[in-house]
């Protein structure tokens, strides 16, 4: 039954220590169990706090992409979005950096970075790509920590931990002040304004400024804010002027500051300034810094207050001494029926009254009563000429109707008021405009313009056209004239015919004809005396007798009356001659030869030829006057001469031919004494006929 | 039936084994040596009837792998860069997501190569290291033949890590797109390394002496 086989071994194994059983191939678990923990711890301890943050919305941040950014490094990643219990906010839990968390106190602030196009540029560019991020900000020190936060929408203006100081401004317009909008100082951006908001218990706008340091320095109660939003266009003496800061603030808004006095005081952050509406109300509101701890008053007027408004100035004395607050209407119930009553409340800066500082509502009210009783009157003036703007003036009116100042009046104390001696400005100006539109400005101009279209009609008439034609060729017919040698000539015949005429008159006055006419008269009476004797010689003395008649006839005066008037016709045919040619120049040539001609004229003693022979003529006219005075005796003489030689030729007693003769010769004898007698007559009646031929 | 005689025959058959032999066969060569001797005068390799610290090393692996396998699941596999925007996925995760994005079929492979496999193997080992020692009656030849799936499969888990691997390589276009193998990857690929170690460090004897003890 038994095979042969190999034997039963005893393959019992040696028993060996358990520890010295053990594979080495153990180190290999246990080396990646180590390195595993390693990993794990080290992960472990390597995470980051996780902080809450609270946002409104939380758009675009994903669990675990999302990251934390301080300074635009990575320092953290958004583990949970989720909504706070309420769901009235998202909760996002972030893991922030171990070595960043000691930082995170309660200045911090998240925000959630997105691309933003706003006037003052485009941030969050990067975030288009990489998707949003949540940016922290906080400042350089270890403060109580703290997990939980609430996230801001917007990036803060001011980052925490900048140097600066943060003020209020207070506005009445928010209209163009917006979020961010820069704080200028002389231009120079130095600050950011934060949203503005409305107060709750008024209606002013009050809106958070960051000033940055060391700019905030600057900053005191002398410091007035002013809007320099937008942009101004004012036409003016100078011109068209457009103002504005920078583009940005006339699309976002912004203000500036000055200090606009000395020595203000320093000012704490939180301190609240007014912001103007401009740097000029700003300045000016230096005088009316003081309005704060102003006295209300009120004014009833009895007229109408159109034209003043809340803000017109209260003066006193020319003297700003406080503003017109408000303008209201009251009914009040009198005997005669409700009255409406015009009402404007008045603050008084009791500094400007002159009272002493501190004065309080008291001391201003009993100004008041003093004042009035003396005849303080409140009335209303023109704010200036120009305008129809008012002012409440306090005057002092001795002899107005008494009035007392009601100062238990509810509810302001009540100033009593006097009708202004307002000039009606608005009828003044419309009388002058009557007077204006009453002016025949229509007559005037409808006589302008007939006057106007006959001058027109003058103008483009041919014959106008033709006037300086004819002008120049006047000129040219003068110049040509004068230019003439028969003109130029005519001085030296004038000198001629003036020597002519003094020899004339010089043998005018040498008599030598008269005086040959009274000797031959003389000698003819005793010719006539001995024709009794020798009546042979009587023809040649009858010959003589007819030449001196013909002689004294054709005395030259006549000649030179005709020449002269021959002179003047011909000038007058000169003058009216046609052709003419270039009229300015041909004047003045003209004159120039006029002038030529008549220093010609002097210098050739023409002039001082007329004076004497004007002299010489008076001598002759004296000594023809002398003769004259012989010529009636003359004519009796021949008449004598005349009867006797009928007498004689009466004694011949026959009609001969001689007879004849003689008595024909006596006719011409006879009306050569009338002639001399007329001559005589004519030189009497006007002896300057002599010379001028008339 | 004939069949399941035949079996149920051979089961109750006793093999003449080499260890009953009182031999020594040498794993590296083959040549039969008698019991007793330390090295194999052929190839020179150790002799061991029976290796006694199989087991040892096949746990001291596993155990190897199943914590290297830890962290391959915690941390990213892959850290994908798109934009600056910094994606880091997980083997899980990243079946998840290919769920969400309607690939079914490329989750599957993933799950399968990433999870299914290396858990499975995890379990196999367990399973047939355990089965050399606690008294489990399992029909047939189970053992050898889950040993044979565990020993050919183990190398395709490595599909994970090369993906990964010529993923990291080729897709690095700066800013558009980057991606970085992440610790997981190193761990995936440790974890398998380590398992497939700890698979080839099974003695196949010790499967059949298992196999025969079912049968006593």
């Amino acid at each position: 039954m038994t095979e042969p086989g190999p034997s039963d071994l005893d393959v019992s194994v040696a028993k060996r220590s358990p520890w010295r059983n053990l594979s080495f191939v153990w180190a290999v678990p246990i080396l990646a169990l180590v390195v595993s923990l390693a990993l794990a711890w080290q992960s472990f301890s390597q995470r980051g706090v996780l902080i809450e943050i609270t946002f409104q919305n939380a758009s675009g941040v994903t669990p675990g992409e999302t990251t934390l950014r301080f300074r635009d490094v990575a320092i953290g990643t958004v583990e949970d979005v989720t909504f706070t219990p309420d769901l009235s906010r998202v909760l996002v839990r972030a893991r922030v950096d171990k070595d960043v968390a000691p930082f995170l106190d309660a200045e911090t602030e998240f925000w959630v970075v997105r691309p933003k196009v706003s006037a003052r540029g485009i941030t969050g560019l990067s975030t288009v790509l990489s998707g949003v991020f949540i940016e922290g900000a906080w400042d350089q020190e270890v403060g109580a920590p703290q997990w939980q936060f609430e996230g801001r929408e917007e990036p803060p203006l001011v980052q925490p931990g900048r140097a600066g100081k943060r003020i209020t401004l207070v506005t009445n317009d928010g209209n163009l002040i917006s979020e961010g909008a820069p704080v200028f100082f002389h231009g120079i951006e130095v600050g950011r304004l934060e949203r503005p908001r409305l107060t709750i218990t008024s209606d002013s706008i009050v809106v958070d400024a960051f000033i940055e340091a060391p700019h905030d320095r600057r900053l005191n109660a002398a410091t007035r804010f002013w809007d320099t939003s937008g942009f101004s266009v004012s036409l003016g003496g100078a011109g068209l002027k457009l103002d504005f800061d920078s583009l940005a603030s006339v699309v976002a808004g912004g203000v500036a500051f000055d200090t606009i006095y000395e020595g203000g005081e320093a000012v704490s952050a939180g301190h609240v300034f007014n912001i103007y509406p401009d740097e000029a109300e700003a300045r000016k509101s230096l005088f009316a810094r003081s309005l704060a701890d102003a006295v209300p008053i009120a004014v009833e007027f009895g007229e109408s207050v159109s034209g003043l408004e809340p803000g017109a100035a209260v003066q006193y004395g020319g003297l700003a001494v406080g503003e017109v607050t408000a303008i209201s209407a009251q009914v009040q119930d009198t005997e005669f029926g409700p009255e409406i009553r015009l009402m404007a409340n008045l603050a008084i800066d009791p500094a400007r009254l002159g009272l002493a500082r501190g004065a309080g509502r008291e001391e201003v009210l009993d100004f008041f009563e003093a004042a009035v009783a003396e005849g303080l009157r409140a009335r209303l003036a023109a704010a200036n000429l120009f305008s129809s703007a008012l002012v409440v003036e306090l005057v002092d009116l001795p002899d107005a109707a008494p009035a007392s100042f009601d100062r238990t009046a509810e509810p302001l104390p009540v100033l009593p008021s006097e009708i202004s001696d307002l000039p009606d400005f608005t009828a003044t100006a419309e009388g002058m405009l009557e007077r204006i539109n009453q002016l025949p400005i229509e007559q005037l101009i409808n006589q302008a313009i007939s006057l106007m279209a006959s001058v027109e009609a003058l103008a483009s008439s041919e014959s106008a056209q033709a006037a300086p034609d004819a002008v120049v060729a006047l000129l040219e017919d003068t110049r040509s004239l004068v230019n003439d040698e028969a003109t130029r000539a005519l001085p030296g015949d004038i000198r001629a015919a003036v020597a002519e005429l003094r020899s004339v008159v010089t043998e005018l006055k040498e008599g030598g004809t008269l005086k040959s006419l009274a000797s031959a008269l003389e000698r003819a009476d005793t010719i006539a005396a001995n024709l009794e004797t020798a009546s042979a010689e009587f023809p040649a003395l009858v010959d003589d007798l007819r030449a001196v008649a013909q002689k004294a006839n054709s005395l030259e005066a006549e000649e030179l009356m005709a020449a002269a008037t021959r002179v003047l016709d011909s000038a007058d045919r000169v003058i009216g001659t046609e052709a003419a040619r270039d009229l300015p120049p041909a004047l003045n040539a003209a004159l120039d030869q006029v002038r030529a001609t008549l220093s010609e004229l002097r210098d050739g003693g023409a002039v001082e030829n007329a004076n004497a022979t004007m002299a010489s003529a008076r001598d002759a006219a004296d000594a023809v006057a002398k003769a004259t005075e012989g010529l009636p005796e003359l004519s009796a003489r021949l008449e004598r001469l005349v009867r006797q030689a009928e007498g004689l030729i009466a004694a011949y007693g026959h009609r001969s031919d001689f007879n004849d003769e003689t008595i024909s010769a006596l006719r011409e004898v006879r009306a050569a004494a009338r002639s001399v007698s007329q001559l005589a007559r004519a030189i009497e009646r006007n002896p300057n006929s002599l010379l001028t031929g008339r | 039936m004939q069949v399941h005689d035949m079996e149920n025959a051979g089961r109750t058959q006793t093999f003449l084994t080499a260890r009953r032999a009182g031999l020594v066969a040498c794993r590296g060569c083959g040549a039969v040596h008698a019991k007793g001797v330390g090295a194999c005068r052929r190839c020179g390799g150790t002799l061991s009837s029976r290796d006694a610290g199989s087991l040892q090393r096949v746990w001291a692996w596993l155990f190897a792998g199943l914590i290297a396998y830890v962290p391959a699941n915690l941390y990213p596999m892959l850290v994908t860069t798109t934009f600056g925007k910094t994606r880091e996925s997980t083997i899980v995760g990243g079946v998840i997501e290919l769920v969400e994005h309607g690939s079914w079929g490329v989750a599957a492979i993933v799950f399968a190569a990433s999870v299914v496999i290396p858990i499975g193997k995890f379990i196999t080992i367990a399973y047939l290291a355990l089965s050399t020692r606690i008294p489990v009656t399992i029909r047939g030849h189970g053992r050898q033949r889950l040993y044979e799936i565990v020993e050919f499969i183990g190398r395709w888990s490595m599909i994970d890590v090369f993906v990964v691997a010529i993923l990291s390589a080729l897709v690095q276009l700066n800013f558009v797109v980057t991606v970085n193998p992440g610790i997981a990857a190193v761990s995936f690929a440790l974890s398998v390394a380590f398992t497939m170690l700890s698979a080839q460090n099974v003695d196949p004897r010790l499967l059949w002496d298992a196999y025969e003890a079912d049968d006593t």
